[in-house]
């Protein structure tokens, strides 16, 4: 029997990038187990990619660009909103955060982990739909052009997942955050698509231009065409950030660890 | 708080036999572990969830190589307690000491030297055992092989298990699973919230005795628990909680004869006096939420 002398007495907490790492592997793994956030995050944009270039009447909505951004932005709702919140509010009612907050890990490494993990699932996304885009719709943008897309999708994302955090934060219970959270989807994304088109009048377009996920659109066809970079994509970008931060803040300021 | 001294004080010189335990009274006989320390010290202790207190100026200490066992009915503050313990709430004012390090000024430090395991918890259901294993291990910077993680599985009869996910295990093998976890970094203190409940006889005994090797690793635990039975064949000392104050403490043939002959605690006897009639004597026979 050892004595309690043996007993390992830690002088200091463990390292972050150890913690961070546990944290970031597991939150992966989760990721790509989850055939429900795979779906949303691939199989759905490259479904509404291929629809809205199969007919004549989606040119309506705006050149090539503008549809393809439509489509990125219709995905990172869907990561952010269906798959982000829902996987919080379920972790959370399962008491998954509270076991995770009596480790040493600081509380704002488990969630900026989550986080970093759905940036990262949206830009996979965003890869597969700009070479899907290419090879079977002829989109081709300039590296510059990449370039600029996939930072613009690092910065969109930041709106679309304060958005899923607010929800989050705003909703305790998972079953009533997943209904919410398609009566949300659409007018997030859905409402955006009108940005570049006046078919339904000047003012819904105003209102659709600048919808969050109307910003954001209008943010990626600006990145995708860097050349037609305007003050408008300017003042979307500006929009977006104040956005998030408004998202951010209501999911930060009201989010809870525990069901209870 | 002048209760919580008293019994500080008196606590060590109840000495009691237990069957089929080695006999450990807070330190007083020959096979107990040399008085190096406490593992906790918990000091005037005040938990409020709005207007509601919930711990009120509870004092407790905990002797390494001890396990001190919380009873209470429910909303005793008995969780409230182990909460504030783990960091996972804010108490309005007191203070606690894990081996001396203040887990208020220091949360980090101070969650690095306990071992949790919470009253009901889950993990990732998209995990495998065993990479929720290295996830918790990775947390508390113990960095532990596939061949390290498959042999601590099995020592708890959960080799076999390893690629199964947490929701496909047996009651009894969840209970196994969270201790591992919670003992996966050797804390000096673990923390167990009601760890055999809902466990049948014989998993409860098995837990018993894991507990009782964590024990006799040299290390501290606090539980909580409903059950007399298991207060008495694990536990140390015992302490009685309701309405947020401790109530008493002693061990757990201690608080029999101390309180044997108290008014209350005759009217519910049933023939000898057992450590449930001091209980319910104690603590009354309403129905608590």
């Amino acid at each position: 029997m050892s004595e309690p002398s043996a007993v390992r007495t830690p002088l200091s907490p463990p390292a972050l990038t150890e913690t961070f790492r546990a944290l970031l592997e597991a939150d992966f793994t989760v990721l790509l187990r989850n055939n429900r956030a795979l779906l949303l995050s691939f199989a759905l944009p490259l479904v509404v990619l291929f629809a809205l270039f199969a007919s004549k009447f989606y040119i309506a909505l705006g050149d090539p660009q503008f549809r393809v951004a439509s489509v990125l932005t219709l995905g990172m709702a869907s990561i952010a909103i269906l798959g982000y919140s829902m996987t919080v509010a379920r972790d959370r009612e399962k008491g998954v955060f509270q076991r995770l907050r009596v480790t040493p890990a600081p509380t704002w490494t488990i969630m900026t982990s989550r986080l970093l993990v759905q940036v990262a699932a949206m830009l996979a996304m965003a890869l597969v739909v700009l070479v899907a885009a290419r090879l079977f719709k002829g989109v081709s943008l300039t590296a510059e052009g990449y370039l600029l897309t996939f930072i613009c999708v690092i910065l969109s994302s930041a709106l679309f997942l304060g958005v899923g955090q607010a929800l989050a934060g705003l909703i305790k219970s998972a079953d009533t955050l997943n209904a919410v959270g398609r009566i949300a989807y659409l007018p997030l994304f859905a409402l955006g698509l009108f940005g570049q088109s006046t078919i339904f009048g000047t003012t819904f377009e105003l209102i659709s231009r600048w919808s969050p996920g109307g910003t954001v659109e209008t943010l990626l066809s600006g990145a995708m065409n860097p050349s037609s970079w305007s003050s408008d994509t300017w003042l979307a970008l500006a929009v977006s950030a104040a956005y998030s931060v408004v998202f951010a803040g209501i999911g930060i300021r009201w989010f809870q660890w525990g069901a209870r | 708080m002048r209760e919580a001294v008293a019994w500080r004080e008196g606590s060590g010189a109840t000495a009691r036999a237990r069957q089929g335990y080695t006999l450990r009274g807070n330190g007083v006989t020959s096979e107990a572990p040399p008085a190096a320390g406490l593992a906790l010290q918990v000091d005037d202790l005040r938990v409020s969830y709005g207007p509601k207190r919930a711990v009120d100026g509870v004092s407790l200490d905990i002797n390494e190589g001890e396990i001190f066992g919380l009873l209470g009915p429910n909303g005793a503050g008995k969780t409230s307690t182990l909460s504030a313990i783990e960091g996972l709430l804010k108490p309005t004012s007191g203070s606690i000491l894990i081996r001396n390090v203040d887990a208020r000024a220091h949360p980090g430090l101070a969650k690095a030297l306990i071992g949790v395991q919470l009253q009901s918890t889950s993990f990732q259901s998209e995990l495998k055992i065993s990479e929720i294993v290295k996830l918790y291990a990775g947390l508390y910077g113990v960095p532990l092989t596939k061949p390290a993680i498959f042999d601590r599985l099995t020592e708890l009869h959960l080799g076999d298990e390893a690629s199964r996910r947490f929701s496909q295990l047996s009651g009894g093998q969840q209970k196994r699973l969270s201790l591992l976890i919670a003992t996966v970094h050797d804390p000096p203190l673990v923390l167990l919230d009601e760890p055999t409940s809902g466990l049948d006889p014989q998993a409860r005994r098995q837990l018993w005795d894991r507990i009782e090797g964590i024990r006799k690793s040299g290390r501290s635990i606090l539980l909580t628990t409903h059950s007399m039975e298991e207060a008495q064949s694990v536990c140390d000392r015992v302490a009685i909680m309701d309405s947020g104050k401790i109530i008493t403490v002693d061990a757990p043939a201690g608080l029999i004869e101390k309180h044997k002959n108290d008014r209350n605690v005759l009217a519910v006897a049933r023939g000898q006096v057992t450590l449930e009639d001091v209980f319910i004597g104690l603590t009354g026979r309403e129905l608590r939420e």
